[in-house]
Formats: structure tokens, sequence, C-alpha cells
């Protein structure tokens, strides 16, 4: 509640010109945009320019926030739109790059590997995660990686509750049959 | 239960990716440079197209004065030499025209002169006739005076005079004869 306080008196001293206010507000939210980002582009790790375009769309539209809900909630807004826009053009870009960046990225993930999951059953998650359609990857990495409240995910995704979950029941009947081999163990 | 299982290998797996690179420290400057640049863009822009729109309206505006005014002074020129032309074809019509009517009121003035001359008796025939008309009076006279009144002197006279005047003129021969006869009329 604080921090909703806090940043309303910070959207209001940016749009009375006081830009220094967007520094507070990068400092305190870059981190949670860059991974929420980095979980809806598929782990992919680079996320600096996604983040600078979401922050510099916040930059634009922040005189337009009417408080209505979170400064987070809407920063996670633009999030989402942004990477869907961003994974579109990966997409495209994608079709001329080789499969080895992909591999070459595993590599480095498994140096910070900590926990017992092997790389193919990251690999395998990740596919599952990157095949699903935008609808349905958005509201699950919200839900367990986010870990965001229902009321919020569906204010981020303008949605109504059983929209959402209905797409998070699809999602997971996705996940199920993709994963199938990983959930009996 | 497999919510659960989904659940935990989503985060398994979002914990083995790790976190994303972190992003750099002056982000918020690089957002803030861009986004001023993008406000200056946006704003210049429509100035710099509706600068551009102008200029290119005036040089097209020119081009087509430039145009017009070259082209104006081509059919000008053109104009003034067909109506040259013209006016030279006009007089050259007219001086013929001219021309003609004046030979026409000759020709006419010729003709009326011509009829009125041939309307006028031939004078050497009127002498002529008036000369042959006082030789046949003085010849007449002359024929009175000898056979009418005797007076033969006189007579001859009046013949000789005939001769003289008129000598070539028939009633000269007449004249002739007369006193031809007179002589013989004296020797008989």
């Amino acid at each position: 509640m604080a921090d909703t306080i806090d940043d309303e008196h910070l959207v209001k001293q940016f749009n009375r010109g006081d830009e220094s206010a967007f520094d507070r507000i990068v400092e305190r939210y870059s981190s949670d945009i860059a991974a929420l980002a980095n979980r809806l582009l598929g782990w992919s790790g680079e996320v600096e320019d996604v983040t600078q375009d979401i922050f510099l769309a916040a930059f634009l539209g922040l005189k337009k926030f009417r408080c209505e809900c979170s400064l987070k909630t809407w920063l996670f807004t633009i999030t989402v739109n942004k990477c869907r826009s961003y994974r579109y053009k990966r997409m495209l870009r994608r079709q001329r790059i080789s499969q080895a960046a992909d591999k070459a990225f595993l590599t480095s993930a498994g140096a910070a590997d900590k926990t017992p999951m092997d790389s193919e059953t990251f690999e395998s998650v990740r596919r599952a995660i990157q095949v699903l359609p935008a609808k349905y990857r958005e509201p699950v990495v919200l839900r367990y990686l986010q870990e965001l409240p229902t009321d919020q995910i569906s204010r981020v995704l303008g949605i109504s509750k059983n929209a959402l979950q209905v797409r998070l029941n699809r999602a997971r009947a996705h996940l199920r049959e993709d994963l199938a081999e990983l959930i009996k163990e | 239960m497999t919510e659960d299982k989904i659940k935990n290998l989503l985060q398994e797996a979002d914990r083995m990716a790790g976190l994303p690179i972190p992003v750099s420290a002056n982000l918020s400057a690089v957002v803030r440079r861009r986004a001023h640049r993008r406000r200056f863009v946006n704003l210049a822009a429509p100035l710099a197209a509706a600068a551009v729109v102008l200029i290119a309206a005036g040089i097209w505006n020119l081009a087509i004065r430039t145009t017009e005014t070259t082209q104006e002074k081509e059919k000008i020129a053109l104009l003034e030499t067909q109506l040259k032309q013209l006016y030279v074809r006009t007089d050259a019509a007219l001086n013929l025209i001219q021309d003609v009517l004046e030979k026409d009121q000759k020709q006419q003035s010729l003709d009326e002169l011509e009829a009125q001359l041939a309307s006028i008796p031939d004078p050497l025939e009127e002498i002529q006739k008036q000369v042959d008309k006082t030789a046949f009076i003085l010849v007449y006279q002359a024929d009175r005076l000898y056979r009418e009144l005797n007076r033969t002197d006189s007579a001859v006279e009046t013949y000789n005079r005939v001769i003289e005047l008129f000598p070539k003129n028939r009633w000269a021969q007449v004249a002739r004869q007369r006193l031809s006869e007179i002589e013989e009329q004296r020797k008989i």
C-alpha cells in the first residue's frame, strides 16, 4: 500500500516535469520487469533491449497513466505487450539464425546449475513453454513464475477472471501433453 | 496434483535459467535520452515534412510558372509570327484585289471610251464627206452657170477652182470632163 502511494507520488512528480522521479521508478521496477520479460521470452537471457523499450514506452505514456491500477500492474501490461511484439520480431529473425545459439545458451545456463534439473529436461520445459500460444503462455508465466494474484493477472492481461481460468486450464492441458514424461516421473 | 508438478517443473526451469543479464545501471538515462530523441523526432518530423512539402510546392510552383512563362512566350512568339504572316498575306491579297479592281476599272473605262469612240464618226471620213460635198456643190454651181445661165467663163473658173482645191476628188475629175466639153464646144 505504501508502495502504491509512493508510486502515485512519483507519477505526479514526473507529470509535474521532474524526470528524476522516473529514475526512481526504473530503479524500483527494472529487475521485476527484466525478470518477467526474460520468462515471457522463454528465458532468453538477453532482455536489455526489450527492457529499454518497455521503460521507453512507460516514459512516453506515463502522463496518460491515471493510477486506476498499480504502477507495477501497468508496467507488467506494457511488458506483456512489448514481449509479444518482441517475440514476433524474434521469430522472424530466428528463421535466419541457426539453432546453435540456443545450444550455446544451454551450455552457459548449465554453468549456473544449482538444481538437479538436467539441461535436457530444461530444454524440454523451455520448448513446451515456447510452443504455447501467447494467450496461454502469458497466464502461465504470470501465475507460476511471477506468482501474481488472479486479480492482478486479469488486469495485466486485460481479461476477466473466468477467461483467465479458462486459459490457464487450456495451458495446463497443453503442458500436460507436452511434458507428459516429465510429469510421470 | 498435476498443477503442482507443472508449477514445480516451471519453477525449476526458471531457477536453472537464472536471472537475466542485469540491466545496465544507466538504463534510466538511456531511456530518457531515447525518449527525448523520439519526442524531438516526433516534433521535428512533421515540421521537416511540412518544410519539405512547402519547399517542394514552391519549387514545383516556380517550375510550373517558369514553364508556363516559357510556354506563354513561345505561344506569343508563334502567334506574332502567324499574325505577321497573316498581315503579309492579307496585304498581298488586298494588293491583288486592288490591282484586279484597277484593271477592271481601266478595262471598263477603256470599254466606255471605245464605245464613245465607236459612237463618234470618223473625222477623216467626215472631212472627206464635207470635201466631197463642197466639191459637188461647186461642180453643181458651175454646171448651173454653164448650162442654165450660159455663163461659160464663170463656169470654167469654178471648175478650175474645184480641180485646184480638190485635185484627187472624183468631182475634180468631173470638172475636168466639163472643161474638156467646154473646150470642144468652143472649138466647134
